[in-house]
C-alpha cells in the first residue's frame, strides 16, 4: 500500500469535508439552527452543475460556478422554509432540525424523482494532468481540490472579516440579541448565511464528484462527515474544524493503513466520542463561549 | 309644546326672578347607568366554556372504585360533585383518553377481520409493519419525550440487535424464543455504550453524534462478510410462525403477535413514563435542570436508566423483528428510516404514547400500502413532518390545546379594543391600587360626567350669564353641584385685585402655604362676570375631559 497516495487522499477529503463543517459550524453558530439539509443542497448543486456541462458548456470555469451558484440557491431556499417562519418561536432549535430533516427528504426524493436514480458524472474540469514529487504521483483533479477549496475558505474567510456583512455575521455568531439590539436583521442575515454555506456545499459537491458520482442520496456521506468534523472541532469555530478535518482526515488514512478501509468510521467515531468526553463543546469550543441551544 | 322649566320663586315677588325659561327634554342620569352596565359580548351558547357531560351519580356506589394492580389508579379519572342548583350528585370523566385508547386497540384487534379479500395480504403486512414500527416508536419516544435525550440511533439499537441475533441464529441454529431476549442483552450492552457520550453532551451535540453512529453501523454492516454484504441483508433466521399454516393464516397470526409486542410496548411506556421515572423526568423538563437538581432530584440518573430500560426494550424488538422477517435488511440502519421514524413521532406530537402510535399509522399507510405512487409519497410525508413543524407546537395531538391559546389570545385581544379607558381604572392599574374604593368612585364619576356633558346647552349658559347666583333650573343646579363638589386641587377661584372694579381667575394650589396661581390675564370688571368666567372654564373643562 502507498502511504504518500492515502496521505494525500486524506488532505484531499479532508480540504473537501472542512469547507462542509466549517458551513455547517456558521450556520449554527450564528442562526442557532443545524442545517441536515445539507446533504440536499450538495445533491442539488451536483445536479446543477450537471445541468449546465449538459446544456451550457462542459468549461471547468462554467460548471463550477453553476454548482456554487446552485448550492447557494438551494441554501436560499432552506432559510426560506426553515428559518424564516420559525426563528423566532418557541422550540425553535429543535423544531429547526426536524424542518431542516424534513427539507432532506422533500427535496432527495424530489431529485430522484425528476432525475432517476442512475447516477451522473460530471467532466474532469482540472484536466487530466500529474506531478512528479519524489515517489509521489499528484494527479491533476488533487491540486486542484485542494488549491481551490482552501482558496475558497480563504475567501470566504477574507469576506468574513473585511466586509459590512461579514461583520454582521460574526456579531451574530457572538451575540444574536446583541446583533439584533444594534440593528442587524436576523431574517437579511440568515439568507446572506445560508446562501454562502449553500455556495460552499456547491463547492465542495462539484470537487467531490471529481472522484465520485452524483446521486440524489450522494450528499448523506458527506454532510455526516462535514458534521462529525464540526462537532469534533467545536461548532461555531472555523480554527477548530480545520484542526479536526487535519486530525480526522490523517486518522482515516491510518487507519485505512494499519487496519483496513471498514474500520475507518470505527476509529473516527471513537476518536470523536473519546474527544467530546474530554470536550463537551470540541476542540476549540469553550463551554462558556459556546451558543445556548 | 317645548318644555320649560318653572321658576318656584317667581310667585313670591322675589327681585329679578323670572317666570319660565326654555329647557331641554328631561333625561334620567340612570339611562347612562344603564348603557354602561350592559354587556355588548356577542354571546354563543357553544365554544365559551369546555362542555362535560354530567354522568349522574351513584349514592351507594359512590365510594366502590375500580383501581387496577399493582397501582392504586383508577382506570377513568371521574371527579364528583355536588350541584347545588339541580341538588343532585353528578359524576364527570375528566380525561376520556383511556375510552378512545380501549376502542382504539378494539379497532386494531379487529381490523383483520374488516380487510377486504383483495388486499387482505398487503394490509396485513402493512398492519403488522404498522405494530412492529409503533412499538420501536414507543421505545424511541421514551428516549425523546420522557428522557429527553435527542437520540437518533433507536434504529441503529433495533438492527444491531436483529442484525446480531439473525446471525446468531443462521450460525448456532437457536431457536425463535431465544431471539428477543438475546436481542435485549445486545441492546443492553449497545445503550451502555451509546450513553456514555450522553452524560456529557447537550441534546444537539448528542443529536449529531448518534445521527453519525447509524451511519457507522450501516457502512460497517454494508461491508462486513458475514453480515451478508453479497445479498443486502442476513436472512435465515428461526421465525416464530409455525410452519403447517397457510400464507393467510400465517399473515393473521404474526399480526397477532406483532399486536401482542405493541401491547408490551405500550404498557412499558406507560410503566416508565406513568410512575417514579417520568415523575422525576418531568420535574427536569429543558433548561429547568438547575432547579430540579437543587431541589435534590438526580435526573441525570433518571435519564440514562429511561435510556438504558428503552434500549434493553429496542434490542428486545430487534430480536423479535429478525424472527417476524426471517432476518434483517440494511434499510434498518439507513437515513431514511432514521427520517421517516422521526416524521413518525414528530407528526404525532413528541411526548405522547397516542402520537407515537398514530403518527406511525400515518406513515406507515402512506409508504407501505400507497406504494404503488412512488417517490411522490415519500415527498408527501416530507410535506406533512414539515407543515407540523412549521405550524403545530406538539404535532396532532397538540391541536387542541394550540387551539385553545390561540382563541384565548384572540379573546384577550378583542376584550381590550372594547374596554373604554376614560377615567376607568385599567385591570393591571385597578390591582395595584390599594384603595380599591377609588375604582368604583373613578367608574361612578365617569358615568356622572357622561351624563352631565348632556346636559350643557346655550340655554343653560344663558342662564348663567343672567344670574350666577341663586335659583337656577335643575340641570344647571346640577351642574353647578358637581363643579362645587370638585377637590381642592386646581379648583377655579376668583381673587379681587381692586374691590368691586377688577378680579381675576386663579387656580387654587390644594396645599396650605402654597400660592394659588394665575390662570388667565383677564380682567373681570364685576364679580358676577367673573363667577360666569369660571363657569365657562369649568364647563369648557368638562366637556374637554
Amino acid at each position: 500500500m502507498d502511504f504518500g497516495f492515502i496521505v494525500t487522499n486524506a488532505i484531499v477529503l479532508a480540504c473537501i469535508y472542512g469547507g462542509l463543517a466549517i458551513g455547517i459550524s456558521i450556520t449554527w453558530s450564528s442562526l442557532g439552527l443545524i442545517n441536515l439539509s445539507y446533504g440536499f443542497v450538495f445533491a442539488l448543486s451536483g445536479y446543477g452543475a450537471w445541468l449546465a456541462a449538459q446544456y451550457v458548456s462542459t468549461n471547468g470555469a462554467v460548471v463550477l460556478l453553476a454548482g456554487i451558484l446552485t448550492g447557494a440557491l438551494g441554501g436560499v431556499l432552506v432559510c426560506a422554509l426553515a428559518f424564516i417562519p420559525i426563528h423566532d418561536k418557541p422550540n425553535f432549535t429543535v423544531r429547526g432540525l426536524i424542518a431542516t430533516l424534513a427539507i432532506n427528504l422533500i427535496g432527495t426524493q424530489g431529485l430522484m424523482w425528476w432525475f432517476g436514480p442512475r447516477s451522473k458524472n460530471l467532466p474532469e474540469i482540472f484536466g487530466t494532468g500529474k506531478l512528479h514529487l519524489g515517489n509521489i504521483v499528484l494527479t491533476a483533479d488533487k491540486v486542484g481540490n485542494v488549491v481551490l477549496s482552501v482558496a475558497m475558505l480563504l475567501l470566504v474567510l477574507k469576506w468574513m472579516r473585511s466586509s459590512r456583512r461579514g461583520l454582521e455575521i460574526r456579531a451574530m455568531m457572538m451575540n444574536p440579541h446583541a446583533a439584533a439590539i444594534v440593528g442587524i436583521g436576523v431574517r437579511r442575515t440568515g439568507f446572506y448565511v445560508l446562501a454562502i454555506t449553500g455556495g460552499l456545499a456547491g463547492l465542495a459537491s462539484v470537487l467531490l464528484s471529481q472522484t465520485y458520482y452524483i446521486s440524489p442520496f450522494g450528499g448523506l456521506t458527506p454532510m455526516i462527515k462535514g458534521v462529525a468534523i464540526a462537532l469534533c472541532g467545536g461548532l461555531g469555530s472555523v480554527l477548530g474544524a480545520v484542526i479536526a478535518a487535519i486530525v480526522l482526515g490523517f486518522n482515516e488514512a491510518l487507519t485505512s493503513v494499519l487496519l483496513g478501509g471498514q474500520y475507518v468510521l470505527i476509529t473516527q467515531f471513537i476518536l470523536i466520542i473519546i474527544v467530546l468526553l474530554i470536550r463537551p463543546r470540541g476542540i476549540a469550543g469553550i463551554l462558556d463561549k459556546a451558543r445556548e441551544a | 309644546m317645548t318644555p320649560e322649566w318653572k321658576n318656584p320663586l317667581a310667585n313670591w315677588g322675589v327681585e329679578g326672578a323670572i317666570e319660565t325659561l326654555p329647557a331641554k327634554v328631561w333625561t334620567s342620569p340612570q339611562g347612562i347607568w344603564d348603557k354602561v352596565r350592559e354587556s355588548r359580548i356577542p354571546l354563543h351558547k357553544v365554544g365559551r366554556l369546555r362542555y362535560y357531560y354530567k354522568w349522574p351519580g351513584h349514592g351507594s356506589r359512590q365510594w366502590s372504585r375500580l383501581r387496577y394492580w399493582p397501582t392504586r389508579r383508577r382506570v377513568l379519572d371521574i371527579r364528583g360533585q355536588f350541584n347545588d342548583k339541580s341538588k343532585r350528585r353528578e359524576k364527570t370523566i375528566a380525561d376520556k383518553r383511556p375510552i378512545w385508547w380501549v376502542l382504539g386497540l378494539i379497532a386494531i384487534l379487529l381490523a383483520p377481520m374488516l380487510f377486504p379479500i383483495s388486499v387482505q395480504s398487503t394490509l396485513l403486512t402493512a398492519g403488522a409493519t404498522f405494530l412492529i414500527y409503533s412499538s420501536i416508536n414507543l421505545c424511541w419516544m421514551l428516549i425523546i419525550g420522557t428522557a429527553g435525550i435527542y437520540s437518533l440511533a433507536s434504529y441503529a439499537v433495533v438492527g444491531a440487535s436483529a442484525f446480531g441475533t439473525a446471525y446468531l441464529s443462521i450460525q448456532y441454529g437457536l431457536p425463535w424464543y431465544v431471539l428477543p431476549f438475546l436481542g435485549g442483552v445486545i441492546g443492553l450492552v449497545f445503550g451502555m455504550v451509546i450513553a456514555l457520550p450522553a452524560t456529557r453532551l447537550d441534546g444537539f451535540y448528542y443529536a449529531l453524534l448518534t445521527i453519525g453512529i447509524n451511519e457507522l453501523c450501516r457502512v460497517y454492516a454494508l461491508q462486513s462478510k458475514q453480515f451478508g454484504s453479497a445479498t443486502g441483508g442476513l436472512y435465515g433466521a428461526d421465525s416464530y410462525l409455525p410452519a403447517g399454516l397457510s400464507p393467510t393464516s400465517q399473515s393473521t397470526f404474526a399480526y397477532y403477535c406483532c399486536f401482542a409486542l405493541m401491547l408490551g410496548a405500550l404498557f412499558l411506556y406507560r410503566f416508565v413514563d406513568g410512575r417514579r421515572l417520568g415523575r422525576i423526568l418531568r420535574m427536569a423538563p429543558e433548561k429547568r435542570e438547575a432547579f430540579a437538581e437543587a431541589t435534590g432530584v438526580n435526573y441525570r440518573r433518571a435519564r440514562i436508566q429511561v435510556f438504558i430500560i428503552s434500549s434493553i426494550a429496542l434490542g428486545f424488538i430487534g430480536g423479535f423483528y429478525a424472527s417476524h422477517y426471517r432476518g434483517v435488511s440494511f434499510s434498518i440502519f439507513g437515513f431514511d428510516t432514521v427520517l421517516l421514524g422521526l416524521a413518525m413521532l414528530v407528526i404525532g406530537g413528541i411526548g405522547t404514547a397516542e402520537g407515537a402510535v398514530v403518527g406511525t399509522l400515518i406513515v406507515i399507510f402512506l409508504d407501505k400500502v400507497l406504494i404503488s405512487a412512488g417517490p411522490i409519497r415519500l415527498i408527501i410525508i416530507g410535506a406533512i413532518m414539515l407543515g407540523v413543524v412549521l405550524f403545530l407546537r406538539g404535532g396532532l395531538f397538540g391541536i387542541k390545546a394550540q387551539f385553545q391559546v390561540w382563541r384565548a389570545k384572540k379573546k384577550s385581544e378583542r376584550r381590550s379594543t372594547r374596554a373604554e379607558k376614560g377615567g376607568e381604572m385599567l385591570p393591571e392599574e385597578a390591582t395595584e391600587t390599594h384603595d380599591k374604593d377609588l375604582i368604583y368612585w373613578r367608574r361612578y364619576d365617569k358615568m356622572q360626567r357622561d351624563f352631565l356633558k348632556t346636559l350643557v346647552c346655550d340655554e343653560i349658559i344663558a342662564e348663567h350669564k343672567r344670574s350666577p347666583l341663586g335659583q337656577h333650573s335643575e340641570p344647571l343646579e346640577r351642574l353647578l353641584l358637581y363643579f362645587r363638589r370638585a377637590p381642592l386641587v386646581d379648583k377655579y377661584a376668583i381673587i379681587t385685585v381692586e374691590p368691586f372694579k377688577a378680579y381675576r381667575i386663579v387656580a387654587l394650589s390644594g396645599h396650605r402655604g402654597v400660592a394659588p396661581r394665575l390662570v388667565e390675564d383677564k380682567i373681570y370688571t364685576s364679580q358676577e362676570d367673573a363667577y360666569h368666567g369660571v363657569f365657562l372654564r369649568r364647563v369648557q373643562d368638562l366637556l374637554e375631559a
